[in-house]
């Protein structure tokens, strides 16, 4: 059975055997969001952001305040031309140094599925789609399913001028259907997946290669988001820098955010030998945690993962050569030991951190897994040439403390909506010469 | 032993006197004096003994001699029995190490045990049955298969509640037989139950969901009811089959009592663990699980880890004072609880009463958020 909570502008519950209805829905009212200009969907979008930010039933929720400074116009229209090289190969054919002209067409339906580690992932998942005019069906988390929700009614009412034209976000709501189905279900996954010209995944190494097995239509383009790993690193230099303490301050940040189960989320941090000694950094980090807004200090724990929090806790106590620091509740814990490796995650602000000789040590534990490092080097030629080698074994993204869950595109190593669309072709002439 | 000038004028109330003493007839603050008073002292001697538990205190600054409240002696997580070698006491004088089968992972508890330990074990459980059963011995009855009680097994659930329960039987029979991998009756030792044991008092022991899904079904299709002079029925173990089959504590209670011939009441659902052998946390009659004299139970919260209100689930804590061969003074388990009350269940048992609710929800890794490794 899926629960659909919007369909054809209408944010109303209904539930269906297939997904028939939804998808002729979805299909037939992608063709209003098409007609509109990419700067109009930009404009909308942005009035969007302005919006949300002051909905208080959203807007404390974690990743919304964010949502707003992603929308900003420059930030949209940045985007869009580094995804598609010049936005204005969505309006028209355009010529290109070929003999042909060049245009980007949406895919046609895109099928989402959503994680729910992060409140805000549904709407990062449709906004791809919107910014390349494809119609979407979103397979949104239930606990989540309010934020999208909501968000998605304030665009409905959104109204924007644009050449003298006014334009409404309800061509871009009545695009889009929000669903929920048990994913276990293969009867309706399957069917989900057979509707799909292109699916979105956002997982663990299960759902990833769960869905992706999934019946699809032969031209379905998949754009798998996870299963990730992030850590950081910093250099000597850097540590016995001023720019250290700030750093710190931020990577306590970067953990309390999501309560480290993004896939951006740092789990263990590698310090190289220093004139300060692990535990003096260890009192440092313990300090900035202590340091944290209430709201990233108290955040919910799941029954599973204060499990292994007490766990971990229980072995960094007992064992002879291992270190820890932690709150009396289980707030944060600092682990502390000098085993070259990276941890499996905890989760719940439980981050591993190590002594290392040289920061070039990390690069054998790096795989194609790891999304994030947070990479702390002062000598920009290093830094450079750290990030060449740490990217060339698989690393996605190279950051500085404070900015490892900017939803930069590209994310995960892909520019998505120039998947998003198809790259289609005009031959010039009438007559072949 | 109610009032608490008595106990301020007897300072040194040892192991052996809360052994002895009718058990749940202290109050709970009466206990938690006593108790805190022989726990510090176990502490000193576990942390001189053990490196790793010398290692707990320390890197926690845990001064043993500040410890004001039994709240504030530190759990040990139960996990650890699985990697860590806790023993407290000289490896030559260790016994026996119990193996516990574990069901999170593969790797098994162990927990030392040396003669001292394993003797205040025995002498506990038979304290604590006395209170439900009187102090005679009696026929003891195991829903389950012989092979289950062989000594070279791992502990499992099922079995230390065979070997447990025994220390009060003059005699025992397996109702239940293995045939092909397959559990079913026991029919020639059933046949000799039914005809000549009228007059015997007898007591039960199965794993709650080996009860239901086995001998219970095949019991009923043979429309066997047995006839004793008094039963008492004790069963432990998961529920959460039986709550997938939509079969309350309850209508079990009232199933099994009928195929025994009494009432339901006789029926005792019990809660305990390995790393605790020697303390069984048996429901009274109102269904609430009481903790003996020489032990205590704290229910944690588990964001914060503070002691929770009564009616507030949090993980479960056991406290023990019966061993000096490991760190059994404080355990925090992997299981869900909550108080009922503190000193006034109806049942007239006093002390605090509470109820298991389920075992801590395994934790996934959720997401796209996921391990470094690849596969």
């Amino acid at each position: 059975m899926i629960k659909c909570y919007l369909l054809d502008g209408k944010f109303q519950e209904n539930t269906y055997d297939d997904f028939t209805t939804i998808s002729e829905s979805v299909n037939a009212n992608r063709k209003k969001i098409y007609h509109l200009k990419l700067d109009v969907i930009i404009e909308l979008l942005t009035k969007l952001g302005r919006k949300i930010i002051t909905d208080g039933t959203i807007n404390t929720v974690e990743g919304v305040g964010y949502i707003t400074l992603w929308l900003r116009k420059d930030n949209l229209k940045k985007i869009c031309r580094l995804n598609y090289l010049d936005q204005t190969y969505y309006e028209d054919f355009k010529e290109t140094e070929s003999k042909f002209e060049l245009c980007a067409q949406p895919r046609g339906i895109v099928c989402h599925w959503v994680a729910s580690n992060v409140p805000t992932l549904s709407f990062f998942s449709l906004i791809q789609s919107i910014l390349s005019k494809n119609g979407s069906i979103v397979k949104a988390p239930e606990e989540n399913i309010d934020i999208i929700l909501t968000i998605l009614k304030h665009l409905n009412e959104i109204e924007v001028e644009h050449d003298g034209m006014t334009y409404s976000g309800k061509d871009i709501v009545s695009s889009v259907s929000i669903v929920s189905f048990d994913g276990g279900n293969f009867t309706d996954s399957k069917n989900f997946s057979q509707v799909a010209d292109c699916k979105i995944i956002w997982g663990g190494a299960e759902a990833i290669s769960s869905v992706t097995a999934l019946p699809q239509k032969e031209h379905c383009e998949i754009i798998s988001f996870g299963p990730k790993y992030s850590f950081g690193v910093f250099d000597r230099e850097f540590i016995e820098s001023n720019y250290f303490e700030k750093a710190l301050a931020n990577t306590a940040t970067d953990i309390a955010i999501f309560n480290q189960m993004a896939c951006s989320s740092p789990q263990v941090l590698f310090f190289e030998k220093s004139r300060y000694s692990i535990q003096e950094i260890a009192q440092k980090m313990k300090s900035y945690f202590e340091e944290l807004p209430e709201k990233y200090l108290k955040q919910y724990i799941p029954q599973g993962t204060a499990s292994n929090i007490i766990n971990i806790r229980g072995m960094y106590l007992l064992e002879d050569d291992k270190g820890i620091l932690k709150s009396d509740d289980l707030s944060w814990t600092i682990l502390i030991d000098s085993e070259l490796r990276l941890e499996e995650p905890v989760q719940g602000k439980c981050i591993f951190i190590k002594e290392i000789d040289d920061i070039d040590d990390v690069l054998d534990l790096i795989t194609r897994k790891i999304q994030a490092m947070t990479v702390c080097i002062i000598n920009p030629d290093k830094r450079r040439e750290f990030a060449k080698n740490a990217t060339y074994r698989g690393v996605d993204r190279i950051v500085v403390p404070g900015k490892i869950h900017d939803f930069d595109l590209p994310w995960d190593g892909i520019l998505p909506l120039n998947r998003l669309v198809r790259w289609v072709i005009l031959k010039n002439g009438i007559g072949s010469e | 032993m109610t009032q608490e000038g008595n106990l301020d004028n007897n300072p040194d109330i040892s192991l052996e006197d809360l052994i002895k003493l009718k058990q749940y007839s202290l109050t709970d603050d009466e206990k938690n004096k006593i108790l805190l008073k022989i726990i510090k002292k176990q502490l000193v001697h576990a942390k001189n003994n053990n490196r790793h538990i010398s290692n707990f205190f320390e890197k926690q600054n845990i001064d043993i001699g500040s410890i004001t409240s039994i709240d504030d002696v530190p759990p040990l997580p139960i996990q650890m029995f699985k990697y860590f070698d806790l023993a407290t006491c000289p490896k030559d004088q260790i016994v026996k190490i119990l193996k516990s089968s574990g069901t999170t992972t593969n790797l098994p508890s162990k927990v030392p045990l040396n003669k001292n330990t394993t003797l205040n074990q025995v002498k506990a459980l038979n304290s604590i049955l006395s209170d439900y059963i009187g102090k005679k011995r009696r026929i003891f009855l195991v829903i389950d298969h012989e092979g289950i009680n062989d000594p070279t097994l791992e502990l499992s659930a099922r079995t230390a509640g065979v070997r447990g329960l025994s220390i009060y039987s003059k005699k025992i029979h397996y109702l239940l037989k293995e045939e092909n991998g397959k559990l079913i009756l026991n029919l020639p030792v059933i046949n000799e139950l039914l005809d000549g044991y009228e007059d015997e008092e007898v007591y039960v022991f199965g794993f709650t969901y080996i009860i239901w899904s086995t001998f219970y079904e095949q019991i009923i299709k043979k429309n066997i009811r047995f006839k004793f002079k008094d039963v008492k029925i004790f069963h432990s173990g998961g529920w959460k089959k039986l709550v997938e089959q939509q079969v309350s504590k309850e209508f079990f209670s009232k199933e099994i009592a009928k195929i025994f011939g009494t009432d339901m009441k006789n029926v005792y659902d019990f809660y305990g663990m390995a790393e605790q052998n020697g303390i069984i946390f048996v429901d009274c009659e109102y269904a609430n699980k009481h903790i003996p004299n020489f032990s205590q139970v704290i229910v944690r919260d588990i964001q914060t880890l503070k002691p929770c209100k009564i009616n507030e689930p949090g993980i479960i804590e056991v406290m023990s004072i019966l061993s000096d061969s490991y760190y059994s003074q404080a355990i925090l388990t992997e299981d869900i609880g909550y108080l009922i009350g503190i000193d006034d269940c109806a049942c007239g048992r006093k002390g605090r009463y509470f109820r298991f609710k389920s075992r801590v929800e395994r934790a996934e890794i959720r997401g796209c958020g996921d391990t470094f490794r690849e596969k």
